[in-house]
């Protein structure tokens, strides 16, 4: 949405937004609508929305193109990608720290 | 009982999720694990594609082992690069059987053999798939560049397919080597099934890996492939269970073959 002002990266009206464009990623993604409406608290992989290694592979990549942050180079347990929420959380963070540090 | 596949050999079991209903008969046959994986889905509609999954692969190993499906124990092989129980899932050892279990959408299907063995399929996704060329090996990628669009997602998920059966053969698993290797082979030359598939059929294999790769012919709207371990230029492929898609609403208690 163009002309609305951004939330300050790091906050966590930030993090909402940014669980909400995750949310479309993973509706595009999958091809599943219903994946637009999924809580903070739903797991991503293994149980939950039950993504498999092609559409979680997709995510990320889509992730780094949108975001510029590659959560499997940085986090190698990916205990980023336990939920929607902790994806969320590590993806602002990551954007914020990357504003603070001037890149 | 059914035979094992003999070396260079391997059998292929399709299922369409949408002709079967899962009901008390078929979830007695899970184990406690496989109960929980099913409740810990968010949506009945995987719950339901990984409960019919689940009883169709003991179903078909049972006919192999000569034990029923329920009395089957699956255990982990460890991942042969960091050792990790993330490897191939298998029965104990002594039956000599290998297999891989695969499903996407309406789609399952599950290979067997005497040898290691790896199976995949994948729906093709309805959005674009191109941020995932930056995976691919550069030899693979570029077959892709001269590609419209359409044509060029359609390589991208035959490109995953195939690069996640060699690695569902050797055990290493996408989070080791995707992109690895090359796995596309020369565009037009024989390297899969043409037609539906039947029984006892030699198909033209790429070795990729150490392992021996084919497309497998998929529903409309999938991809598929198969390998097998050893580097051979072909496999004697049996299509036990071709695809038989849902024409009907399904009929209560009709068996998950």
């Amino acid at each position: 949405v163009t002309g609305l002002p951004r939330p300050a990266a790091g906050t966590a009206e930030a993090d909402r937004v940014i669980a909400d464009e995750l949310r479309q990623l993973l509706a595009t993604a999958t091809g599943r609508a219903e994946l637009a409406g999924i809580t903070l608290d739903t797991p991503l992989f293994g149980a939950g929305v039950g993504l498999d290694s092609l559409t979680g592979t997709l995510l990320l990549r889509q992730v780094r193109q949108r975001f510029g942050v590659d959560v499997a180079a940085e986090d190698l347990n990916l205990d980023a990608l336990a939920t929607l929420g902790t994806l969320a959380s590590f993806v602002g963070d990551r954007v914020a720290g990357a504003r603070a540090g001037g890149g | 009982m059914l035979p094992v596949p003999p070396a260079g050999c391997a059998d292929v079991w399709w299922l369409d999720i949408g002709t079967v209903t899962v009901g008390r008969p078929e979830l007695a046959e899970l184990s406690l694990e496989e109960h929980k994986r099913a409740a810990s889905f968010a949506f009945r509609s995987d719950r339901r594609r990984y409960t019919a999954a689940h009883v169709m692969l003991r179903r078909v190993l049972s006919g192999y082992v000569d034990s029923p499906p329920s009395s089957l124990i699956f255990r982990r092989e460890p991942c042969p690069r960091c050792g990790k129980p993330t490897g191939r899932p298998a029965l104990p050892f002594g039956y000599g059987l290998h297999f891989s279990l695969a499903h996407s959408g309406d789609a399952v299907v599950i290979a067997v053999a005497g040898q290691q063995v790896g199976v995949d399929v994948e729906q093709q996704p309805t959005g674009c798939v191109c941020a995932l060329s930056a995976d691919m090996n550069a030899t693979d990628a570029e077959w892709g560049r001269p590609l419209a669009e359409a044509a060029r997602h359609d390589l991208v998920i035959r490109w995953w397919v195939r690069s996640e059966a060699v690695l569902k053969c050797t055990g290493e698993g996408i989070g080791h080597e995707v992109g690895g290797f090359p796995v596309l082979g020369r565009p037009g030359a024989p390297n899969g099934l043409a037609g539906p598939g039947g029984p006892d059929q030699l198909v033209p294999a790429t070795p990729v890996h150490g392992t021996s790769l084919i497309s497998l012919p998929a529903p409309a709207g999938y991809q598929a492939a198969l390998a097998l371990a050893g580097s051979s230029t072909a496999i004697r492929l049996s299509v036990q269970a071709p695809w038989a898609p849902a024409t009907r609403a399904p009929s209560r208690g009709a068996p998950v073959r």
